[in-house]
């Protein structure tokens, strides 16, 4: 049993005409100790469904098992928020500016773990250590740090509850270039000692091919694709993820593929069509798109694709 | 394009690399030889000067001082001199004397009234903007019920409802300037709370009273203390203002709108010092808060 | 005669003797992609600004030459950079704040006309419906009569593109122009800037952070780091063999989560020298110096004393 369990998740903000339906069925699994990539670009719904974890917004119907209890209505409890925290994108803006790191950091423990002084003290130490920081930092703000080191604290503050999950929304992206490799070592590390899963979202296929163990592909609310990280980059199966990644520009000045370029944009998700919502983008469209909406389907071991015009690979012995 | 904003530390300070910062500007500006204070804001440092003046004043003038209640009728009216350096009024009293024990009076009630008006009014603003809803909607409508009224007359109003006593005064003059308050720290809170580390406070276990309190309103009080400087400033003249009409303080209190309403009459006669420093010492008032006021809220190009 | 050329620009702030950018050269030819590429606060949009005339108010152009087509734009007595008049046009990196939001799109497109190619109301308004349509807005006609806030990002920036070339400019500048646009959006606007150039012969000066768009779409680059030219050449010589010390880490930097030893400070605008003396694992005494731009190879430069020396023959013990 995987320590959390998605099912039918759907969150649809408004109502009547205007409704926008942000998160439309998602069904997702995350492993202790592993790192989930949510990719997907703006509009697909991967920001709602990580604010939906850490309780920051309220779904509109599905469940959600964490460590074998549901927890519908629940995400937003002391208990809950102990175990699932995030890291967000703006590191210097996630940060209070008027608050010292030892503030920041104290108040989860506080608030959330009830700890005495000692406690604090010397959790908060260990966490500095963790984050790669030193004792020096506990007394300054936000604005006498680089935004590297804002972002680290911001690590640190998920941290140092010690919880199971941590969401990270677009972690990097805000973040130079040089600085997100190593930041992404960081996280790296601190998986590898203390175990912790992430659910790591972003638009930045670079970025999440680095961490990921396995990615699921995002699209107007739906997930279109999941994979082990490598198959997903070697061999993609849905046309828009075949987009998607053709369209992120390399380095790698002899890997000039040729570009898939996707005509028109993302419909907006409150005037979507029925039947497939990438109808009216996808190459390989045909007759059944239109009527049926697809569904995800398993096309071999740990993969699983939502188009009609993926085959199932060819079973090649019985699944164990 | 303007760099505006707390600028980081001095020269020799860390560095910080502002992400997604395309201008060199803001790094290289703490590392820029800057202008002293003196120079790049000459009327803050004017109107800071002139309010120390005031303070010391009013802190140890009265003890300094003669009586400002003394009456000498047979020196009435006389022009100023080494005696009275203000001269004295129709009964006798010394103007500087009289004056001196209003700074402390009237500089005391301004501060006490912005001070007083920013505190209520902010905490109704943050809970207005912060929680929303119908909270907001009833809040707002009393602050526009309000507002609807020029604050003179609307401290007028009340002061006639709930009598002159400088107490009294203070209390309607105060209810006149909460609303600046309101709509200010509510404008700033609808701003914050959509900004990351309201989240982030929610996931570190704050409940909504913490964050609006704990959180948001520290952030959100910069404009007020602005506004606050120059409230003061506009507080003393609506006092004095209510008093020179007879419906604010009321004499013998020594009190420079007081002073200004019995002296207004001498001027015709020619005994222009009973209304003139008094007088003067309301403008200087005024215009030294509303110099702090205008520099601090003033934008810094480099 | 290049299209573009600038040559000793140096800009700083008015009352300070601190520079922020210093003697930076760059050129565009006819039909070419330059891009301009530096981490943030590298002083790369300060560049575009200050050959567009447009620099904020208390910073200054201290010296420096903007030739365009061969005729000098830069006033030499007064410091001031004339009005290029459609000549050099500019595109910017949030679409949505740089049209005006109270005015129909196709009104700020044909009043552009009407000003730089005195056309009259209706020829200029066939003309921005044109435009529109050129850089591939379906329903241009439609769309005209549309304002910002009621178009995507994307069609936002195609619009911003429509004013700029509105002018059929020499050459135009392209601040960060897909940044804040989605990945497949920016495939599309790559492809439709290769097809202008292609049609139109315009010079583009590209202007990122990225290295991947750098390698999609440029001919030739600079490198800039603290206002300094750091490196320069084709694309091809400087992404196969980079020369310059700051070069080789910014890649390094992106292209593995190598831990690169060096510490995560800003710019440290006090140096006289080399700007990236105080990060350099290759500094040396004589990087006190300003380092001179020299041939390391055809059509490659590097302003770095390692090359210096080595091509007047001088002992340096840098072969990082």
């Amino acid at each position: 049993m995987a320590l959390l369990e998605i099912r039918g998740l759907y969150k649809t903000f408004g109502h009547g005409h205007g409704a926008v339906p942000a998160v439309r069925g998602v069904d997702l699994d995350l492993e202790r100790g592993e790192t989930v990539g949510l990719v997907g670009e703006s509009g697909c719904g991967k920001t709602t469904l990580g604010r939906i974890l850490v309780g920051l917004t309220t779904p509109t119907d599905g469940k959600i098992v964490f460590d074998g209890e549901p927890l519908d209505g629940r995400l937003s409890r002391p208990e809950v928020r102990r175990r699932i925290q995030m890291v967000f994108q703006h590191p210097a803006q996630s940060l209070n500016r008027r608050m010292k790191v030892s503030t920041t950091l104290a108040e989860p423990l506080h608030l959330l773990a009830k700890a005495d002084d000692e406690t604090i003290k010397d959790r908060i130490d260990e966490t500095l250590r963790l984050v790669g920081l030193d004792a020096g930092f506990l007394d300054r703000r936000p604005r006498q740090m680089s935004g590297g080191q804002q972002q680290r604290i911001a690590i640190a503050r998920a941290l140092v509850p010690d919880p199971d999950i941590v969401v990270l929304d677009e972690p990097t992206s805000s973040l130079d270039q040089s600085v997100r490799g190593r930041i992404i070592a960081l996280l790296r590390s601190i998986q590898e000692q203390r175990d912790v899963s992430y659910l790591f979202i972003s638009h930045d296929l670079s970025t999440v091919r680095r961490i990921a163990d396995r990615v699921a592909v995002m699209y107007l609310g739906r997930i279109v694709e999941e994979a082990p990280t490598e198959q997903i980059f070697e061999d993609p199966r849905h046309p828009y993820t075949k987009a998607l990644l053709s369209a992120v520009p390399t380095m790698d000045l002899d890997d000039r593929k040729q570009r898939i370029i996707l005509p028109g944009e993302t419909p907006s998700p409150s005037e979507l069509p029925g039947g497939c919502s990438f109808q009216d983008r996808c190459p390989l469209v045909h007759d059944r798109c239109r009527r049926e909406q697809p569904q995800l389907e398993t096309v071999a071991a740990g993969r699983r694709v939502e188009c009609f015009a993926v085959a199932p690979d060819a079973p090649q012995r019985p699944a164990g | 394009m303007s760099m505006t904003g707390p600028l980081p530390g001095g020269p020799g300070a860390e560095n910080p690399h502002e992400p997604g910062d395309d201008f060199a500007v803001t790094e290289l500006s703490a590392q820029a030889v800057r202008l002293p204070l003196w120079r790049r804001k000459p009327l803050l440092i004017v109107g800071a000067v002139i309010l120390a003046a005031y303070v010391v004043l009013a802190i140890v003038g009265p003890f300094v001082v003669d009586d400002p209640r003394a009456t000498d009728p047979a020196n009435f009216l006389q022009s100023p001199s080494a005696d009275n350096l203000f001269g004295t009024d129709k009964f006798g009293r010394d103007v500087f004397a009289r004056a001196v024990h209003a700074t402390r009076l009237d500089i005391s009630v301004g501060l006490i009234i912005a001070v007083s008006a920013m505190i209520l009014g902010s905490v109704i603003g943050v809970v207005s903007g912060y929680f929303g809803g119908w909270v907001d909607e009833t809040l707002m409508r009393f602050t526009d019920i309000i507002l609807a009224f020029p604050g003179f007359v609307l401290a007028l109003v009340l002061v006639a409802a709930i009598g002159n006593s400088t107490l009294n005064v203070t209390i309607a003059v105060t209810v006149a300037y909460i609303p600046y308050f309101i709509r200010l720290t509510r404008a700033q809170v609808l701003a914050e709370r959509e900004l990351e580390y309201v989240d982030g406070a929610r996931l570190a276990g704050n409940g909504p009273w913490r964050i609006a309190f704990r959180h948001v309103m520290p952030n959100s009080l910069g404009p007020s203390f602005v506004q606050a400087t120059l409230v003061a400033g506009w507080a003393i003249l609506t006092v004095a203002g209510l008093a020179f009409l007879g419906v604010g303080i009321r004499p013998p209190t020594a009190e420079w709108g007081v002073m200004v309403a019995e002296g207004a009459p001498d001027i015709i006669t020619g005994q222009w010092w009973t209304a003139l420093f008094p007088g003067g010492m309301i403008v200087l008032a005024a215009m030294a808060f509303q110099f702090i006021g205008d520099e601090l809220g003033a934008e810094e190009f480099v | 005669m290049s299209l573009l050329d600038v040559t000793g620009l140096t800009v700083g702030i008015r009352h300070s003797p601190l520079d922020i950018l210093r003697d930076v050269e760059f050129s565009v030819e006819r039909g070419e992609v330059v891009g301009l590429v530096g981490e943030s606060g590298s002083g790369k949009t300060m560049a575009s600004l200050a050959i567009m005339g447009l620099l904020p108010p208390g910073i200054e152009l201290r010296s420096g030459s903007v030739r365009i087509d061969g005729t000098e734009y830069v006033d030499q007595e007064s410091g001031r950079v004339r009005r290029t008049a459609g000549q050099m046009t500019m595109i910017f990196q949030h679409p949505r704040a740089a049209l005006n939001p109270t005015m129909r799109v196709g009104r700020q497109i044909s009043r552009v006309l009407e000003l730089n190619q005195d056309l009259h109301r209706g020829a200029a308004r066939e003309e921005a419906i044109g435009m529109l349509a050129r850089v591939g807005i379906p329903g241009a006609a439609r769309v005209a009569r549309a304002f910002p806030h009621q178009l995507s990002g994307g069609m936002c920036q195609r619009v911003m593109i429509a004013m700029a070339l509105a002018c059929k400019p020499e050459v135009l500048i392209a601040d960060e122009p897909t940044t804040a646009l989605d990945v497949t959006i920016q495939a599309q606007i790559f492809d439709l800037i290769n097809e202008l150039v292609d049609e139109t012969g315009t010079g583009v000066l590209f202007i990122t952070h990225d290295l991947g768009a750098i390698a999609e779409m440029c001919d030739r680059v600079t490198v800039l780091y603290g206002g300094q030219v750091m490196e320069q050449g084709s694309l091809r010589a400087l992404f196969t063999e980079p020369r310059h010390p700051y070069t080789r880490f910014l890649f390094e930097a992106v292209e593995r989560e190598v831990d690169l030893r060096v510490e995560e400070r800003g710019v440290n605008f006090a140096l006289t020298g080399c700007r990236f003396g105080h990060r350099c694992p290759s500094a040396h005494p004589a990087c006190v110096e300003f380092p001179p731009l020299v041939e390391v190879g055809p059509d490659h430069r590097s302003a770095c004393f390692l090359h210096a020396e080595a091509a007047t023959g001088g002992v340096v013990d840098g072969s990082a």
